[in-house]
């Protein structure tokens, strides 16, 4: 099972998931693939379920109805760690990073899977190629001259791009992103959309963005949703012409 | 590239060294003298030292505050003893205690990390009163008396062997055991295993997306602590000849968790040098006047306000600072 190769088509195929919360339906049937290497953006109005449906992809919750295919396997309702090993990272919309230790050993927790088990009882310094992982990731995201400080003393844009790269620290196929430019100023926000952008050649990336200039230039398809349900999907341009989707952000349906 | 945990971690080492050097010197003061009194007090703070360690491991590295660990330091201390009245063999009655540390941690561990913080504390809490008061009115483990008549010991360490009468003998053996149980637990801790502990602490939301599931983290932290409490407590019959049911009572976790906070909480070494400290200043104090907990208490005090990183955070920044400029590339 886990040897065979992996199947052609949608990297992750999600079909009709759903939960609700209380009478709320906040992920109310949705289905939808992402091909991959792709980047495939999920828009929607404040509450329309998008990072409800990232925690039910990414094993923060469990769905009420519906499975999630992470390259063809069942992994409907698997806790995180077993994602992670399946392929499957994410980030999250409210940094969530170890502030207290530095931004290397942030990094280093992050690449450690890398490595062999027998590696999590020898010294830490001979966990070569997780280091070297650190190193590479320290480059990519402009974090090298950082890579002592306290993750807690890093600029507001700095910790999101360090939220970015701590996910993608364990070499993930799918990398779900939860609003990575958010609260950053346009010059970061610019910068971090070079870097997802850079990402997509080795990674498939599911992305929940709100700001549309950058839906528009990032993405090769996007997702729109509105009180829990999938409104319209699509070439960005196409969806942003759909009258459906106009009504949702700036209208009532 | 320096690693600050790794340096850190080497800091610890230079002190628990000159711990050994301050004990082999008191050893060879106290044999010189024929001191009994100065070295059996030396030996039981270094046993309750290994009790605090285990404090530290739960709490300055894995977040987790136990206000039982008593419970593993009075089990190893009860069947160590009845492996001794048994048998008379220190090797037997380390290995029960091993045995009883792992079990006993791994059964602790299951109950006390279904739950998390304030609830944390209480079921240990709780698991450890339930169980002295088991003990407390268990005719066969000698009940409110506790178990007597421990036999003195000659431990043969094959090429020789020294008596647990002695007490330079046995401060050595403490010494030495307690120490080795600090290098496991700094080399452990010093592990990505480790450090997933101390990610544990920082953020533990963080750690299942980064592919490690946290109870068994947790689970993995309480059995290591669990058999370092025990292991300590199982020399405690080797040095007083018996072993009473206040071993496994608040009084005694509560005073792991001071030696903690006074010799710095996430240091490791600070615990054996807490409990040094807190041993000299009953001592000290206790012989001015019977109201010593006033004392220790105000301290404590002190030392929460004023020096929240304890006795090394006052020693041990110099040394890391020191180590970090020699350990560069």
């Amino acid at each position: 099972m886990t040897a065979q190769r992996a199947p052609a088509g949608p990297i992750l195929d999600v079909r009709d998931l759903s939960i609700s919360f209380g009478g709320l339906k906040a992920v109310d049937g949705v289905s939808f693939n992402a091909e991959r290497n792709r980047i495939t953006t999920i828009i929607g109005p404040n509450g329309a379920g998008k990072s409800t449906l990232f925690n039910l992809i990414s094993g923060a919750l469990a769905p009420r109805r519906g499975r999630v295919l992470l390259e063809g396997r069942d992994t409907t309702g698997a806790a995180p760690h077993r994602l992670q090993a399946a392929g499957l990272a994410r980030s999250f919309q409210i940094t969530t990073l170890f502030f207290a230790l530095s931004v290397a050993e942030n990094l280093r927790l992050g690449a450690q899977t890398l490595e062999p088990a027998a590696r999590l009882w020898l010294p830490v310094g001979s966990s070569v190629r997780a280091r070297r992982r650190v190193d590479e990731l320290l480059e990519r995201f402009r974090l090298t001259d950082k890579a002592d400080y306290p993750a807690g003393k890093l600029s507001h844009g700095e910790q999101r791009r360090l939220e970015i790269a701590v996910a993608l620290a364990g070499a993930p196929r799918v990398l779900l992103l939860d609003e990575p430019t958010q609260g950053m100023s346009h010059g970061d926000t610019a910068e971090t959309a070079e870097l997802i952008r850079g990402l997509a050649s080795d990674v498939t990336i599911l992305l929940i963005e709100h700001d549309i200039g950058l839906v528009m230039t990032l993405s090769d398809h996007v997702i729109v949703m509105h009180q829990g349900r999938k409104i319209a999907e699509g070439m960005p341009e196409a969806v942003r012409a759909d009258p459906a989707v106009q009504a949702a952000y700036f209208g009532h349906v | 590239m320096r690693d600050e945990l790794t340096i850190k971690s080497h800091a610890g080492y230079w002190l628990a060294a000159l711990l050994l050097l301050a004990g082999l010197v008191v050893a060879g003061v106290g044999f010189a003298t024929g001191d009994v009194f100065y070295l059996r007090l030396a030996s039981e703070a270094l046993i309750f030292g290994g009790l605090a360690l285990s404090v530290d491991i739960l709490l300055g590295y894995t977040g987790l505050l136990s206000l039982g660990q008593a419970l593993h330091f009075g089990l190893g201390a009860y069947v160590s003893a009845l492996a001794l009245i048994a048998t008379q063999s220190f090797w037997t009655a380390m290995g029960v205690a091993l045995a009883a540390g792992v079990l006993g941690g791994l059964v602790g561990g299951f109950i006390a990390n279904r739950v998390r913080g304030v609830y944390f504390a209480l079921i240990t809490f709780g698991m450890a009163q339930v169980s002295a008061k088991v003990v407390y009115n268990t005719r066969s483990l000698g009940a409110s008396d506790g178990l007597i008549g421990v036999p003195v010991l000659d431990i043969n360490f094959g090429f020789f062997s020294l008596s647990s009468a002695s007490p330079t003998a046995f401060f050595l053996l403490a010494l030495a055991i307690l120490l080795l149980l600090y290098f496991l637990a700094a080399y452990l801790l010093d592990t990505p295993f480790g450090r997933l502990l101390i990610a544990v602490k920082a953020n533990e939301r963080r750690v299942p997306f980064l592919g490690y599931r946290t109870a068994t983290l947790r689970l993995g932290s309480y059995v290591l602590a669990a058999t370092i409490a025990t292991l300590s407590g199982a020399l405690y019959p080797m040095l007083r000849g018996f072993v009473s049911p206040e071993l496994l009572f608040f009084s005694t976790s509560g005073n792991a968790v001071i030696t903690v906070i006074l010799g710095g909480a996430g240091t490791l070494v600070g615990a054996l040098y807490g409990s040094v400290l807190l041993t000299v200043i009953k001592s000290v104090v206790g012989s001015w006047t019977e109201h010593h907990l006033i004392v220790i208490g105000l301290l404590f005090m002190v030392v929460v306000i004023f020096l929240p990183n304890g006795l090394m955070g006052l020693i041990q920044p110099g040394i890391r600072a020191r180590l970090a400029r020699g350990g560069r590339r």
